[in-house]
């Protein structure tokens, strides 16, 4: 996913008026995906918006420290978004190939067991049907599970205010120790 | 876990120096996690490596405007080159590690399907190490290091 543009980035600007700026930019791109992002169906919304996620969260680890002491906390919670939004994506990159894997096995074994059902006793993948099959069972279990705790944590944000919380942050300045 | 150290900031410091400063601490942290990373029985080297990459394209990415920009499009396409191939090397790992963990929970009869599918995983991870191998020697011979310590010189000197 391209990111969004960030226009009026200034080099010789304060850091904290050009990371508040990115840092608006990439938190309404990350809130953009929902509630698209509700539908489990949704496999490419889910992953940009991890990948959202990933960018707001490398923005306020860097810069976090210019703003208000919400973008602090605001970085956990990115990072947790971000961590459930990957375990959801490897369930998702893993499914088809575990099924293109169980295919090639079954096509090895269709081209030399014959027509005669007996002929399955000397189809040499034919032991590892079982574990494949139980792995694409426990894939979309996890699936299922991991997406139920991603509403779940995104209702949660919501209810505690989490993107006005961080856009009111970004606009507070954090004062210097020296 | 990947080191990332801390990198004071100051939110009235001009942006470019702050660029500067922090793309050249990410970017001494990338190499600085090179030693045996093609070492497939530690998967935490590549790991690091990857996290440490990963770091070093964000910022560079946040500071864009900051830095010279015929230089900074090369050294930025080479950082995530070697990225790419650091993903191709770690992928590979962690699925095996999954299934590995996976096998230890599930009956015996269930397990033969999971060691062929780890066999195949370990053909994967030895191409992607084949493919890391080549993205850590370009890196050498193009001096990428040291191009970023150039761009991030660069960014200073534009200030000035």
């Amino acid at each position: 996913m391209k990111a969004r543009q960030v226009k009026g980035l200034e080099p010789e600007g304060t850091l904290g008026d050009n990371a508040e700026r990115i840092v608006r930019v990439r938190l309404d791109e990350l809130c953009s995906f929902m509630p698209k992002a509700t539908d489990p169906k949704e496999v490419v919304a889910l992953h940009d918006m991890r990948i959202a996620a990933k960018r707001l969260r490398y923005v306020l680890e860097v810069t976090g420290p210019c703003f208000g002491p919400y973008a602090a906390s605001a970085v956990k919670l990115v990072k947790d978004l971000q961590d459930l939004l990957g375990e959801i994506h490897d369930c998702d990159v893993q499914l088809p190939e575990v099924d293109a894997f169980l295919h090639e096995l079954m096509e090895e074994d269709a081209a030399v067991a014959g027509e005669s059902p007996k002929g399955l006793a000397k189809a040499p993948n034919r032991r590892a049907y079982a574990g494949l099959v139980a792995l694409q069972v426990h894939l979309r279990a996890r699936r299922r599970a991991l997406f139920e705790q991603f509403l779940e944590l995104w209702r949660d944000y919501e209810r505690k205010g989490f993107s006005a919380r961080l856009a009111f942050a970004v606009s507070e300045r954090a004062q210097s120790d020296e | 876990m990947a080191k990332q150290t801390d990198i004071a900031v100051d939110a009235f410091e001009p942006f470019a120096v702050a660029g500067a400063r922090i793309v050249r601490r990410r970017a001494d942290e990338l190499f600085a996690a090179e030693e045996n990373v093609l070492d497939t029985t530690d998967i935490e080297r590549v790991h690091d490596m990857r996290v440490a990459s990963r770091r070093l394209r964000a910022v560079l990415e946040i500071f864009a405007p900051c830095f010279p920009q015929g230089d900074f499009k090369t050294a930025l396409r080479d950082v995530k080159a070697l990225a790419d191939a650091l993903g191709e090397r770690r992928d590979p790992d962690v699925h095996i590690e999954d299934m590995e963990a996976f096998e230890r929970d599930i009956q015996a009869t269930n397990r033969p399907g999971i060691d062929k599918l780890v066999a195949r995983l370990r053909e994967r991870q030895a191409r992607g190490n084949e493919t890391l191998a080549v993205a850590l020697e370009h890196a050498r011979e193009s001096e990428l290091h040291a191009r970023l310590h150039s761009l991030c010189d660069g960014a200073l000197e534009a200030l000035t």
